[in-house]
């Protein structure tokens, strides 16, 4: 009764291996967040995890992943109810919107600084949000959020490109 | 390392809040969140405080859990109250020192934002103290439905985050075992320069991305051979049941936000 396979079933988009790879790798940037996590919450966001960031720009796939990681890792803060649908949502669109600009751009280091330097502009989520909240002055707290994100994402370039040296994290 | 992990902070229990079912919950507090903001006087903001007070006696939660809940953020809930007390400059002039003034209006500010602060702190972390992981997940599942218009692959996305919760506490462990074996061939991760740093994370993180993709590979053979085939007709061990104790939360909320509405200034 039950002989087809997902070949003939009309969800052939999302394979379950590609399913299986994108949940471990949420896995892995929620077990670095809690694990590195030094400063990671509040006005100051200092995430190892940030890293994680380069990833979408070797696999689609990990634009996906990267969000699921930051939903489950953002569940952790107290204030997630804010933090999971903003955190989510915003780290799908700037990981798309990092994608589509450093496309065409060949040169892996320029393309990682630009996604550093989107990141750390895309921090008037986080700043907008402890301004509504707690009624801080939102330019110095995106101020200081997005420099911390941008030495994040220092640390975390220097990382992933010596890691993509070892493992082809485009497969 | 484990106590580490908020999702493990979930408390198995049998009180009011933990029986009810994730949806109802879930739906509680976001909607808690937007009436959090229709406070705006002493009496609002009481009421806010006493109503959280008493979802935490009804959850039978002990305040030992939520005040250890309260510590990553009680730096941000000082310096906010403190910008608000030094800074703002309104109202009654109540203490002079030196350079230091406080106003009334600054106070009173400082007091309705750290209340403010605390019965959001309270009452997501009685959400998630009542209720696990994987309830939560089933219950956003259902709540993100309707998107399913909006081609939102709301069962994939589901899932995954259910396999992500799956295999956290299992990557932790490996993370800790592949430290604690560059640890004994002389690795070197929490003292020396930022550069020295960096390069020592780089052994840790490529076997914990092969034993990744070695575990998702295995995962997905597995999948396929019971016949995984997606969201659509697929049947649940766990059943979500909406009764008469989810209907009495949500009215409270609707009771709440009326007495807000008639309160506030």
């Amino acid at each position: 009764m039950n002989t087809s396979i997902s070949k003939d079933s009309p969800r052939t988009r999302i394979s379950v291996s590609e399913l299986t790879k994108t949940s471990l790798v949420a896995a892995v940037y929620v077990a670095v967040t809690v694990l590195f996590s030094v400063i990671s919450f509040g006005a100051v966001q200092l995430r190892l995890s940030e890293m994680f960031n380069y990833l979408a720009l070797y696999n689609k796939r990990y634009v996906v992943a990267v969000t699921v990681g930051v939903i489950l890792a953002n569940f952790m803060s107290p204030t997630w109810v804010l933090d999971v649908p903003i955190g989510g949502i915003s780290t799908f669109l700037v990981l798309i919107l990092c994608r589509a600009i450093t496309k065409k751009i060949t040169n892996d280091i320029l393309k990682m600084v630009i996604t550093a330097l989107i990141f750390a502009i895309s921090m008037f989520t986080v700043a907008g949000q402890l301004t509504i909240l707690y009624d801080l002055p939102f330019w110095p707290t995106w101020f200081t959020v997005g420099i911390g994100e941008l030495l994040s994402m220092i640390v975390g370039g220097i990382t992933m490109y010596l890691l993509n040296k070892r493992i082809d994290l485009s497969k | 390392m484990m106590e580490k992990m908020i999702f493990g902070r979930f408390m198995p229990g049998d009180s009011f809040v933990h029986k009810l079912d994730p949806r109802s919950k879930l739906l509680f507090v976001f909607a808690f969140i937007i009436i959090v903001f229709l406070a705006n006087n002493p009496v609002t903001y009481a009421a806010l405080f006493v109503f959280t007070l008493l979802v935490i006696f009804v959850s039978r939660i002990k305040l030992y859990f939520l005040i250890n809940g309260l510590k990553p953020v009680i730096i941000l809930m000082a310096f906010t109250f403190l910008l608000h007390i030094f800074f703002t400059k309104e109202g009654e002039l109540l203490y002079h020192w030196k350079f230091i003034s406080i106003y009334e209006e600054g106070l009173k500010q400082g007091i309705f934002i750290s209340i403010r602060f605390l019965v959001l702190v309270f009452m997501t972390s009685i959400l998630t103290l009542t209720t696990s992981p994987i309830s939560i997940t089933d219950g956003l599942e259902v709540l993100l439905n309707p998107f399913k218009k909006l081609k939102l692959p709301v069962h994939e996305l589901a899932l995954m985050m259910s396999i992500s919760l799956r295999f956290i506490p299992t990557l932790m462990d490996e993370t800790d075992k592949i430290m604690k074996a560059q640890m004994a061939r002389g690795s070197d991760l929490s003292t020396g320069p930022i550069k020295e740093r960096v390069k020592a994370v780089v052994p840790l993180l490529v076997p914990l991305f092969v034993s990744a993709f070695k575990r998702a590979e295995d995962l997905a053979t597995a999948m396929e051979v019971r016949g995984y085939r997606g969201g659509e007709g697929r049947t649940r061990y766990r059943q979500l049941k909406w009764d008469s104790k989810d209907t009495l939360a949500i009215l409270l909320l609707v009771a709440m936000t009326a007495l807000l509405i008639t309160l506030r200034s």
